[in-house]
């Protein structure tokens, strides 16, 4: 029998990274795929709305519930297996293993115990000169899988590996009634654009939406449906709607040692002009590409003087106005690399005294910690702001445009900025023209003028052929962006899938779709 | 003038586990430059003039290459490693002798001889001190600050209760007493210049000791044994909401003791 019992007000299950808060009666903790099932079927015989929660660093309220149950499945966590197919290795992980943790493991080739799912897998990954690693960084390495890939994120590195998606190999589902249902990518596909699949007894058949994907830019915009599509893609990005992850396979990628590069250059303006020649010439070819502006800079010196988790961050440059951080592969090139970055440095008033170059794994984590000081100061001042203003919640975009509409959109966030008279910082992935805006709201007075801009962003966004949600997903924070990118026929396209999955809507009710009452 | 900077390499100890017997897992553990060598570098890098040179020096293995190659991406101009079998084992009196030796033959002229206080693997502290009598020249120990006086330098020394400011002179030996907790990063600028930075590597006939002078064999320590102390603490983490309820279970705890 699983474990259920009450939620208290002020629970850790009513919230997640957005700080947004939500209700609910009772958590229930399955142990294994059993017990979730059973879970499943009971509730969903008693018609009991069930939210998927796991380790709760979402930013849009996926996991926030808005009535009945928070499904946890915070024990079913751990690297189960490895395998290997004719793409390479992949590992089989319980939904709430971490990025952290499952690297780590691969890291230390600590395969005791493990199963292979594959014969002979684990002697051979054992026996590879380097380790192969999962290589999606969602930023949160803290992060359930599961979480990862139901809001398909990403993260800097899918500058080079692509989303969350591209790495799902195969899905253990649990349905809304308590059916499994094991798909390997390729296994089911549609015909054409009618999807129809066994799960127990029950066959499920659906027209697939033909909602415009964006494929263009990083997107997190739900599901990406398309002709003859695979099953494993109705689940990827769904955010919980349709099924729930009880055990996944995710591919691996050989690991090499990079080099980091942070170059500090007076304004805004030079930054992102180096960005614009790392992104033209190619001979630096980075793995990720990320942009810090002057704002960001003196968020990380506040930070720095108050905050003993940011003790290890370097003193920044005098007079360091904007910053850009990047990895380039040390494969035997990196010293050209290296030479080229510092050439485009000098272009944009920089030089090679003002670029940090972090070649061990404790200079480059301190890099990384100093990039990931920016957001999580945000979420920590916003959680500071609770107690005052209930109903605040954080305000970052993810915003993907295309490559020729970067600069009319970063210039379009400024001039809103400014007209609405907002603080604000800009940071995050410039190398897929995906920067985070983040507000910083000081009143429940800039927390009204911060959503209107926003809407104001993601239309911009849309008009100029990008993404509202490039990474973080739509939870219940971005719905109506999601309205706003694929419109009412899209959306009730969406919901004709999900009438047909979970017809009584018990589901993850609230995230991507909003509630009919 | 030239600034001899005496570093050291050392396993990164926030890396060091312990394992279910309470020993060591050295196993695996990456090697670092020591933070007291680092911020020691640092600080002479600053006061470095146009025609000054700062020498980075350690003893060890082949690997120690490693920090002064760090050494030389934060700003030192040329390195040394001691390195030869025979120096293995060596206690802080051996290696003092050795490193006095390498003065000695290498750079006795030195305007300074700059050492971390200590280092996060071994505590000691002794090093400085004992290279600073057998070089027969004045130590200054706890240094916080140093900046340079005409041909001489003034150094900060901060004693807990006491801090004193004192001159230096010309040829001592300076003994930083703390870490940068902020540290630093290396730049590009240093990254190229340390490209294909090969250090000078001098052996124990280099700097002209004979065997029973270094290493083990040159040590004045001698270790009867060794024991693995278990900490008596436990700790216990209790997630509870109800304040009687948690003062019951500490009431438990202390009696079961």
């Amino acid at each position: 029998m699983f474990d259920r019992r009450q939620i208290r007000q002020g629970s850790k299950y009513l919230t997640d990274e957005s700080k947004m808060t939500g209700r609910a009666d009772y958590v229930v903790l399955p142990n294994d795929e059993a017990e979730l099932r059973e879970a499943m079927r009971i509730n969903h015989s008693k018609g009991n709305r069930m939210t998927v929660s796991a380790m709760r660093t979402g930013v849009c309220g996926g996991c926030v519930p808005t009535d009945g149950y928070v499904l946890s499945l915070e024990r079913m966590t751990g690297v189960i297996g490895i395998g290997r197919d004719e793409r390479g290795y992949f590992v089989r992980v319980l939904p709430c293993t971490t990025v952290r943790e499952m690297n780590s493991l691969l890291e230390r080739r600590d395969f005791d115990g493990l199963t292979d799912i594959t014969p002979g897998a684990i002697e051979s990954l054992g026996s590879e000169p380097v380790p192969w690693l999962y290589p999606i960084d969602p930023t949160e390495l803290d992060g359930s899988i599961g979480g990862n890939i139901a809001c398909n994120s990403s993260g800097p590195r899918t500058f080079k590996y692509g989303p969350t998606r591209d790495w799902v190999r195969r899905l253990y589902m649990v349905l809304p009634d308590g059916q499994g249902l094991d798909i390997t990518r390729g296994d089911i596909r549609a015909d054409g654009w009618r999807m129809t699949f066994p799960a127990g007894r029950e066959l499920y058949s659906f027209d697939v939406p033909r909602y415009p994907y964006n494929d263009g830019v990083k997107s997190a915009m739900g599901p990406r449906f398309g002709k003859d599509m695979d099953l494993v893609d109705l689940f990827v990005g769904s955010e919980g709607i349709f099924g729930i992850i009880a055990e996944a396979d995710v591919y691996l990628a050989p690991w090499h040692p990079t080099v980091s590069l942070i170059a500090f250059l007076p304004s805004d303006e030079d930054a992102l002009g180096m960005i614009r020649d790392i992104r033209a010439d190619e001979r630096v070819d980075p793995e990720f590409l990320e942009y810090m502006d002057g704002g960001s800079l003196d968020l990380i010196r506040r930070v720095r003087a108050d905050d003993p988790a940011a003790i290890r961050i370097p003193d920044l440059p005098d007079g360091a106005g904007a910053a850009v951080f990047l990895d380039v592969a040390a494969d035997g090139t990196e010293d050209s690399r290296i030479e080229a970055v510092c050439r485009m440095a000098e272009a944009h008033g920089g030089d090679a005294s003002r670029i940090w170059c972090g070649r061990g794994r404790e200079d480059r984590g301190r890099m990384r910690d100093m990039r990931h000081a920016i957001p999580r100061s945000i979420f920590e001042y916003v959680a500071s702001l609770k107690g005052a203003m209930p109903g605040i919640h954080k305000m970052g975009t993810d915003m993907a445009v295309p490559d020729d509409r970067a600069d009319e959109m970063m210039s379009f966030y400024r001039e809103k900025l400014e007209e609405a008279g907002l603080e604000y910082v800009v940071f995050g992935h410039l190398g897929n023209n995906h920067p985070h805006v983040e507000i910083i709201l000081k009143s429940m007075d800039d927390f009204e003028r911060a959503k209107t801009v926003y809407a104001e962003f993601a239309r911009k966004a849309v008009e100029l052929g990008g993404s509202p949600s490039a990474e973080h997903g739509i939870g219940k924070i971005k719905r109506e962006y999601m309205r706003m990118m694929y419109g009412d026929e899209g959306i009730e396209e969406l919901r004709c899938v999900k009438s047909v999955i979970d017809p009584k809507g018990i589901l993850c009710p609230g995230n991507i779709l909003e509630e009919r009452r | 003038m030239r600034f001899v900077v005496f570093v050291k390499q050392v396993p990164d100890t926030m890396s060091v586990t312990v394992d279910e017997d309470g020993s060591l897992v050295r196993a695996g553990v990456p090697s670092i430059l020591d933070p007291y060598s680092e911020l020691a570098l640092l600080r002479t890098l600053r006061i470095r003039g146009d025609d000054d040179e700062v020498v980075a020096v350690t003893m060890g293995p082949m690997q120690a290459a490693d920090a002064l190659r760090r050494c030389i991406e934060l700003g030192a101009d040329d390195s040394f490693l001691l390195s030869d079998r025979d120096f293995a084992g060596a206690d802080t009196w051996a290696t003092s002798r050795t490193l006095a030796a390498y003065a000695g033959r290498y750079a006795c002229d030195a305007g300074l001889y700059v050492f971390g206080g200590r280092a996060i693997d071994g505590e000691t502290g002794q090093v400085p001190f004992e290279f600073a009598a057998l070089m027969d020249v004045q130590q200054f120990a706890y240094v916080t600050d140093l900046s340079r006086d005409g041909d001489a330098f003034v150094a900060v020394q901060d004693y807990g209760t006491l801090a004193r400011t004192a001159r230096v002179p010309k040829g001592s030996v300076v003994a930083f007493g703390n870490v940068d907790p902020n540290g630093s990063i290396p730049t590009a600028e240093g990254y190229l210049r340390a490209r294909g930075h090969e250090p000078h590597i001098l052996n124990r006939i280099d700097v002209g000791l004979g065997l029973y002078s270094v290493g083990l064999k040159g040590s004045l320590t001698r270790i009867a044994s060794t024991r693995t102390v278990q900490s008596a603490r436990r700790n216990m983490m209790v997630e509870i909401t109800d304040p009687s309820k948690a003062a019951e279970i500490i009431i438990r705890e202390a009696g079961s003791r």
